[in-house]
């Protein structure tokens, strides 16, 4: 017998990745913002959530699915906004998976939404990998963790669309350093943009909630990526 | 720790091609690993057998090549058959 190599070319996330775009061309008809906020635990994913919950709740039809490993503690404190939230509890997988928000997806009319949040499980590192069909990704990272978090991790960095720098209420307690964390952001992701918050003092958070409700309406108002005129 | 669930893709996509070769024996599987694909190597290859246990490519070894950017790609199985030689590359000249 003679070995002989055969060619595959295939990607080992192509299941993840024909689920996300098959979700993105549901969220897309549904006329649905989703947005995924992944960042390290604690670093303030569920307060920046549970905030904006109820700020744009106000003018947007909202609602939250978030992951955990285990508890549903996340989706029982963001309830409190009076937005829907489904938790997904992914027992000891460390990110989520097209396949996950698929299913907690389950029954729920998405064109009854504007903008829809998943809350990733709290990790730097698997996240990256998945694409969960959402618009636009923000990645967390709190004043608390250290300057060099993009540099240590990345991928994550690499994969989000925006960065937002958390707790900045105890930015001098801390000696955070903006100007270098915003240095290092670029290094691994050159052009991001940067927005700096408190959920606590609502700083910088109007700011971030103009971007979300911008994002929603340049989507909207974008062209369906089949070519087809979409109403309504 | 992801890499146990990436090395159980891996071994599913190669499962899916020596069934559509109709070969009953892998050597290798070669993979592209980005260095941004948020993968550990060394993670991966240790995952790389429990994968395989009990699945038809049980016993073959996961070659890794490094490339830039996030890419991760089964690029090629190395398979031993006895089939016509001409449908396949050769080891020595692929």
């Amino acid at each position: 017998m003679t070995p002989r190599l055969v060619e595959v070319r295939k990607n080992v996330l192509k299941r993840n990745d024909e689920l996300a775009r098959a979700l993105r061309q549901r969220f897309r008809h549904a006329g649905v913002f989703v947005v995924s906020l992944v960042s390290s635990p604690g670093s303030g994913k569920t307060a920046l959530l549970e905030t904006t919950l109820r700020t744009l709740g106000e003018t947007y039809r909202v609602a939250a699915l978030v992951g955990d490993l285990a508890t549903e503690n996340d989706a029982a404190r963001l309830l409190r906004s009076g937005a829907p939230v489904r938790q997904i509890v992914t027992g000891t997988v460390c990110h989520l998976e097209a396949e996950m928000v698929e299913r907690a997806l389950d029954e729920w009319d998405l064109a009854a939404l504007d903008i829809l949040f998943i809350e990733n499980v709290g990790n730097l590192v698997c996240p990256a990998s998945y694409d969960l069909g959402e618009d636009l990704r923000m990645v967390l990272l709190s004043v608390t963790e250290g300057e060099d978090k993009p540099l240590k991790y990345p991928s994550i960095f690499n994969t989000a669309d925006i960065a937002v720098i958390t707790k900045m209420d105890l930015a001098d307690a801390v000696e955070f350093d903006l100007e270098t964390a915003a240095e290092n952001i670029l290094t691994v992701r050159p052009g991001m943009r940067i927005v700096t918050v408190s959920s606590k003092s609502g700083q910088g958070m109007e700011y971030l909630f103009k971007l979300l409700a911008q994002g929603r309406s340049s989507k909207r108002f974008a062209p369906p990526p089949d070519g087809q005129i979409l109403l309504g | 720790m992801h890499e146990l669930s990436i090395a159980v893709n891996i071994v599913d996509i190669a499962c899916e091609e020596v069934e559509r070769q109709g070969d009953s024996l892998v050597d290798a599987v070669y993979l592209n690993l980005g260095v941004l694909s948020g993968v550990v190597k060394e993670a991966l290859l240790f995952s790389w057998e429990l994968a395989c246990e009990g699945t038809r490519i049980a016993g073959a070894r996961l070659a890794i090549q490094d490339v830039p950017g996030r890419e991760m790609q089964v690029t090629a199985i190395e398979v031993f058959a006895d089939g016509d030689p001409e449908t396949v590359h050769d080891t020595a000249s692929g």
